[in-house]
């Protein structure tokens, strides 16, 4: 009754017709039949497998990549870094100077003699000799036998005179002297070197009153020293029975272990400096 | 090549003893640097040669020290002719007994000439109290590194000898 490709078209038409209203309704709701979890149950060990392989492979690449990229930034951060403490310390050390010459400075202004600022650059190669070398000389108006002061004290006094080096001699040498007066009590002596970190107030009599802790300074009257210069001050008083003098032991105030930057003073005014300080 | 080579050590050892040395604390008490070179120039270097040195030296020390000008030249002088005298009498050559024995006798002769122009010359003045200490840490550090430095006085020179004599030859053909 019907030919063969009669019904297959109608066949096709229902078909279409029943997937279309299939669709229309599995769209409107979602369900679920308990098939998805068998194959998700099956398949997903695998998928998390590869997965995983591919994420750790990827992972490797990238971290490899990320490594190198950042041993580079590390290493240009080391570079920086070390040139940010190089910089750091060359401030610091700027600071420091800048501190200790503000401090010559300031003290600078307190004595009206003509000074120059020097550097040392070399100390005595000697342990029996305390002596240092400076960085102006001649060309800069130094001469032989000038003083050289720190803030602190006195520090010296110039031996040996070059065309742009001087020596000066501490007054911690041993063949160092200078005239000095204990503050206080205006007890007169010579301070000596011990070629130590210490010198010896000499020839201050007996019944000169001198204590432990007393301020010396110089008395001006060696003709090199300005007077009233702060030298050290008094850590021992020995007394022997059959001396007439004093033993004394002083501390001075410079460290001349710290020495940097000194004073030379060009001109000794013979007047009192007490006053001005 | 001899000349030039003492020049650059005597210049390196003096500004290392009077600018690096004194900064370092462990050091402080140090010996004289010069001491094992002007022994090397007694045991290895010809009488003129060294002795050329040996004033060359003493005179550049005695104007950067505050010892009495010549006390450093009498120092090395001494002790270089003592080490001549030493090597005409006994076999030096590289015993290290001999060596270390040779710089540790000749810190210890620079100081005692120190202490004896002190005791002649400034005789008012006392000693200072740690002497003893000063002298015995400076021949200890002595025995401990006197002969190495010798030897690295010796095999430097001897290693730029053979390199400057190669060159020269090369240089010649």
């Amino acid at each position: 009754m019907f030919s063969r490709k009669m019904v297959l078209i109608v066949g096709v038409i229902v078909l279409i017709a029943v997937n279309i209203i299939v669709l229309s309704i599995s769209s409107k709701r979602y369900t679920t039949y308990g098939l998805e979890r068998i194959a998700i149950s099956f398949i997903s060990p695998f998928q998390e497998l590869v997965t995983n392989t591919m994420r750790f492979t990827r992972d490797i690449w990238l971290q490899y990549f990320y490594l190198v990229s950042v041993t580079r930034q590390n290493r240009e951060l080391r570079n920086q870094l070390n040139q940010a403490t190089g910089v750091n310390n060359q401030w610091q050390e700027t600071e420091l100077a800048n501190a200790r010459l503000r401090n010559l400075l300031d003290f600078q202004k307190t004595i009206s003699e003509m000074v120059v600022a020097a550097e040392v650059i070399g100390k005595d190669p000697s342990a029996w000799f305390k002596t240092v070398i400076i960085d102006k000389g001649r060309a800069d108006g130094l001469t032989r036998g000038l003083p050289v002061v720190m803030p602190q004290g006195i520090a010296g006094q110039v031996i040996e005179v070059s065309n742009h080096y001087s020596k000066v001699m501490l007054i911690i040498d041993r063949n160092s002297a200078v005239d000095a007066l204990v503050q206080r009590s205006r007890a007169r002596g010579v301070i000596k070197g011990e070629s130590t970190d210490r010198c010896r107030l000499d020839f201050v009599l007996r019944k000169n009153d001198v204590r432990v802790g007393d301020t010396i300074v110089s008395s001006g009257l060696d003709g090199v020293y300005p007077k009233g210069l702060r030298i050290g001050f008094v850590t021992e008083v020995v007394e022997h029975d059959a001396d007439i003098f004093h033993e004394v032991i002083i501390t001075p105030f410079v460290d001349f272990e710290k020495l940097e930057e000194v004073l030379v003073v060009l001109e000794v005014q013979k007047h009192d400096m007490a006053s001005r300080q | 090549m001899s000349y030039c080579f003492n020049i650059g050590i005597c210049l390196l050892l003096v500004i290392l003893q009077t600018t690096v040395m004194p900064d370092l604390s462990l050091l402080d008490r140090f010996y004289d640097l010069l001491i094992p070179f002007i022994v090397y120039l007694g045991l290895s270097r010809p009488l003129r040669e060294g002795l050329l040195f040996v004033c060359f030296l003493g005179f550049i020390m005695d104007n950067l020290s505050g010892s009495p000008f010549g006390l450093y030249l009498t120092t090395y002088f001494w002790l270089f002719s003592c080490v001549k005298l030493i090597t005409q009498l006994l076999q030096v050559g590289k015993r290290l007994f001999v060596i270390t024995f040779l710089v540790a006798a000749g810190v210890l002769m620079e100081n005692l000439f120190f202490l004896g122009s002190f005791a002649i010359f400034t005789p008012e003045q006392e000693f200072a109290g740690d002497a003893f200490t000063i002298i015995a840490g400076q021949v200890l550090w002595a025995l401990l590194t006197g002969a190495a430095l010798l030897m690295l006085f010796r095999n430097t020179y001897n290693w730029l000898d053979t390199g400057f004599r190669a060159v020269w030859a090369r240089k010649t053909e």
